[in-house]
């Protein structure tokens, strides 16, 4: 039964998107990478399934950005994250936040715009935030700050942990990585990425849905 | 319109002179304190009350254990903070004295309260006629003249600065 | 084929490091960009109408709340008009003192601040921290955080670097919902390990203020401010909340300090192509501004940008020197990590190691980098003995003493028993007896045992939602038996109806003084002049426990 509602909601869903993506057929941008075509559909409507949980990419992801800061493809990334929500049952809807390029931003406006309040936000050079609507912006409920430290099956945990958020469960959070010769090694060539990703951040630019095709 | 705008300004000066006369009145009756003073919890401790009113030597390990002292006991009064603005001052820390006195101001917003007017002042959050009725509230409710007008000296900074609510 | 040579230089620790040329058009430059501003003010009727070059009516936010706040403008025409290079030789000359250069240095613009520093080489610069640093006695701060948000191992790790001399202390959370607990353990810790030490939990701000009014720490200092209007919406504040922030910390009699750092612009990507050292002048204007009495700046977390840059080092020990020029408490970074190599990391901490600032690490890390939870700091646990030797080679007090095995594993023994007894009074999760063996004597987090963190994080709403606060943290503790601990956790509580604390540099002696700017100001005017070691505590930090004595040699 639960699963039959499930399906039903999310074919609604899916005709809903196709539905906005004809209606904001002219605004339609398409960024193609390796692995993965991104395609805009329009300003990214409010959820009101609380068994979904929204992914919020910044503005260079998959666009003029390509890879995390040590080389993984986005495609794997969105990939990775998806198979950890689809694992536990839970919907997953992509947007891409333009207003700003900082991630605990990116992710709470993700989590106001998910029907259950949980919301994922990823930056181009990795760095990931899970967030719940309530909390305040620059707070968290998982922040995995040193993203060369990321790897897919991390991607992948964070993906399941927010999905079992979402279902109100409290699980454990994924386990915290610490390498302090990350920054010596990585922070300037992050400040660039974070500089380049930032200047196609646009103050005024409302979240859009996105379409995400793999190859 | 007009007119209310007015009775509010009337309001504001009026509350603003009750102000600066109680506090100059109170600078009157009482000697200054100075840097000579400090530690006042150590020189001066008969200048401290808390905010419960009881006096510093009241405020015992004892009482903590057996229950007759709570958290209100152990807060803070406009009086002392007033203490150590004077100390600022006579240490050549006008600017730091001048937080210390808008602190005083604050101590009877309630914790939670004070949280939600701190939150509401952080940018996009508020729009400008929120942000003055949060500046009204902070003088006509508690008094807060210096930090009412903060607040909406900000809120006109936002309009400006296109940080307001959208 | 390759250069034997370059091929060995190439694996040299210096080279796993990230460096990158100035690129001053996106602010990728320490100081001197061809892109500041040219310093310069006009007043009219007592509002200032330019500042450094721009109109009032193109202020952006953090201009206008300088111009409005933050210079002494009684004093500005005649500060500005006299040349930065008289203003810096004032620093660095003997005859001129302390009072004399803040007369100067509080009447000038941002970018008038950054032209003064500008002329100093870098021993200059530390030639003017010893004279303006705020507190007479220098003194350190640490990390406490481990990778498990193990409260056991805070506790005793606090315990340890009371011992060791610490003034102060910081923790933070790997997971946010951990906060309570980090904060009563390390505030338990340290108090352990020598009484009047002053602790605080570096999260969210607002979560951090809820902290503070609960009694769970003694002070604040993760609250940011930034040098551009844009990263400061990013870090989501205003000059105007963040003010309002600070009073809202002295309201409930909690001291705070302001933190900011150059590269944080350029590490945000919005640095309007201005110097990292110009943004970071503007910062101090906004904490002067603000009324805040101190800050925490030296790049902080940021080190990672000016260190990838020429002169970035510099830069930061200038950053340091201008927080005394504005007569602010400095506790001077040397925080986090930027380097694989060991020489470069001690050159790094020398400008504040050897003339001493208010607090010269903020902080050290109490425990092995691979769990400190701000990504590591210049200096860890490792390095303690390294730091003693440093000191007693140099004849410098920079906040550390020599410890012995059996004093460090005691207060380790009791902070850990201390803070299972608090759980066991408060009706928190278990801490079992084999967790305090570990605790007492791990090095690191891989040596304590994993605990139910689903049932902690749980117990730590709970203890929130409940409303426990710092008071019954005291109660627990004195019917627990730890009576000792109990008071001094209610004399961290009582500074605060007090307020003598939230003054400039404060610091707690083990009976609870305050020894601040106020009553212990800095007076350094030339050789045998200021802060002086006593000769008790030379004798304590040339005692390190592998020196030999000869006279019992043969």
């Amino acid at each position: 039964m639960a699963i039959d509602e499930r399906l039903l909601k999310s074919v609604i869903a899916e005709v809903l998107k196709e539905m906005n993506a004809a209606s904001a057929a002219k605004a339609e941008e398409v960024f193609v990478s390796e692995g993965m075509t991104i395609t805009e559909i329009g300003d990214a409507p409010k959820g009101t399934n609380p068994n979904e949980v929204v992914l919020g990419l910044a503005p260079a992801f998959g666009a003029s950005q390509t890879t995390n800061i040590v080389g993984i493809p986005h495609a794997d990334i969105v990939k990775e994250v998806m198979a950890g929500l689809e694992e536990e049952g839970v919907a997953c809807r992509i947007v891409k936040v333009y207003r700003t390029s900082d991630v605990s931003f990116i992710a709470h406006d993700a989590a106001e715009l998910s029907g259950s309040g949980i919301g994922i936000g990823i930056q181009s050079k990795g760095t990931t935030v899970i967030h719940q609507k309530d909390l305040p912006p620059l707070s968290n409920l998982e922040l995995f700050p040193q993203c060369p430290l990321i790897d897919l099956e991390t991607y992948r945990a964070i993906g399941k942990n927010a999905a079992r958020y979402a279902k109100g469960e409290s699980p454990n959070p994924v386990p915290v990585r610490n390498d302090q010769m990350a920054r010596p090694k990585f922070q300037a060539l992050s400040a660039v990425l974070h500089i380049k990703e930032t200047e196609h951040a646009d103050r005024d630019k409302a979240p859009k849905a996105l379409k995400v095709e793999f190859k | 319109m007009d007119q209310e705008l007015l009775v509010r300004q009337i309001m504001q000066e009026v509350l603003k002179n009750m102000n600066v006369q109680s506090s100059s009145a109170a600078c009157e009756c009482a000697d200054k304190v100075t840097v000579a003073d400090y530690p006042i919890g150590e020189n001066k401790p008969e200048l401290i009350k808390s905010a419960s009113g009881k006096a510093l030597d009241e405020l015992t390990l004892e009482g903590v254990v057996n229950g007759t002292l709570s958290a209100k006991d152990f807060r803070i009064t406009k009086e002392t903070l007033e203490l150590q603005a004077q100390v600022a001052e006579s240490a050549g820390r006008g600017f730091f004295a001048v937080n210390l006195r808008r602190a005083g101001e604050l101590i009877p917003v309630p914790d939670a309260r004070l949280l939600e007017i701190y939150n509401a002042l952080r940018p996009y959050r508020s729009t400008k006629a929120e942000l003055y009725a949060i500046g009204d509230e902070l003088i006509n409710e508690y008094g807060a003249v210096v930090s009412g007008n903060f607040v909406k000296e900000a809120a006109d900074i936002y309009e400006k600065r296109n940080r307001l609510k959208k | 084929m390759r250069s034997k040579r370059f091929e060995y230089l190439d694996a040299r620790p210096v080279n796993q490091d990230g460096y990158a040329l100035d690129w001053p058009e996106v602010g990728f430059i320490a100081m001197n960009s061809p892109f500041d501003p040219t310093p310069s003010i006009k007043i009219e009727n007592g509002v200032v109408v330019e500042m450094d070059g721009k109109a009032a009516a193109d202020f952006d936010m953090l201009d206008a709340f300088i111009a409005k706040y933050a210079i002494n403008l009684d004093f500005a025409e005649e500060a500005m008009a006299t040349p930065s290079l008289e203003i810096a030789r004032m620093l660095v000359d003997i005859n001129v003192n302390r009072a004399e250069c803040l007369k100067f240095t509080t009447a000038v613009t941002p970018a008038k601040l950054v032209e003064i520093v500008g002329c100093l080489n870098v021993l200059e610069i530390m030639m003017g921290i010893t004279k303006m640093r705020a507190r007479l006695k220098p003194a350190n701060q640490c990390h406490v955080t481990n990778v498990k948000d193990n409260m056991i191992q805070i506790a005793a790790d606090a315990a340890e670097a009371a011992v060791r001399g610490f003034a102060e202390m910081e923790t933070t959370v790997g997971i946010v919902r951990y906060a309570p607990f980090n904060a009563l353990a390390i505030m338990l810790g340290a108090n352990v390990g020598r009484p009047g030490i002053l602790t605080q939990c570096a999260v969210e701000e607002a979560t951090e203020l809820d902290l503070g009014m609960r009694g769970y720490t003694a002070y604040a200092e993760t609250v940011s401010v930034y040098g551009t209007e844009d990263v400061f919406m990013d870090g989501d504040d205003t000059p105007w909340s963040k003010a309002f922030l600070a009073s809202c910390y002295a309201s409930r009699g909690v001291k705070m300090r302001f933190t900011s750092g150059t590269g944080s612009e350029v590490q945000m990507g919005m640095a309007e192509g201005k110097s990292m050292l110009y943004l970071e002048a503007r910062c101090l204007g906004v904490t002067r501004g603000a009324g805040v009495q101190g800050t925490q700046n030296g790049s902080v977390s940021c080190i990672g940008v000016p260190a990838a840059v020429p002169g970035g080092i510099r830069a930061v020990a200038a950053e340091n020197l201008i927080a005394g020029m504005l007569d602010l408490e400095n506790a001077s970074s040397n925080d986090q990590t930027f380097t694989h190599s060991d020489l470069r990391r001690v050159a790094r901490s020398i400008p504040q190691f050897i003339p001493g600032t208010d607090y010269i690490c903020s902080g050290y890390s109490a425990t092995p980098n691979y769990d400190n939870m701000f990504a590591g700091s210049n200096w860890d646990a490792d390095d303690y003995d390294d730091w003693v030797v440093i000191q007693r080679d140099l004849k410098v007090d920079a906040g550390l003493l020599p410890a012995t095995e059996e004093e460090v594993v005691a207060a380790r023994n009791k902070a850990a028993r201390a803070i299972q007894a608090i759980f066991r009074e408060l009706g928190l999760p278990e801490i079992t007896d084999e967790e305090v063996e570990a605790g007492t004597y791990a090095r690191g987090s891989q040596d304590m045992p994993d605990r139910d963190v689903v049932a902690d994080l749980k117990a730590a709403t709970e203890m929130l939602e409940r409303g426990v606060t710092g008071l019954d943290f005291v109660k627990a503790l004195y019917k627990a038996g730890f009576e000792d601990v109990a008071e001094s956790i209610f004399n961290i509580q009582k500074a605060k109806v007090v307020g003598d604390y939230l003054h400039t540099a404060s610091m707690l002696d083990s009976d609870f003084h305050v020894i601040s700017a106020v009553n212990s100001p800095n007076c350094y005017e030339g050789p045998m002049t200021g802060y002086q070691i006593s000769p008790e505590l030379w004798e304590k930090l040339s005692n390190i426990r592998t020196a030999v004595d000869p006279s019992k040699i043969g």
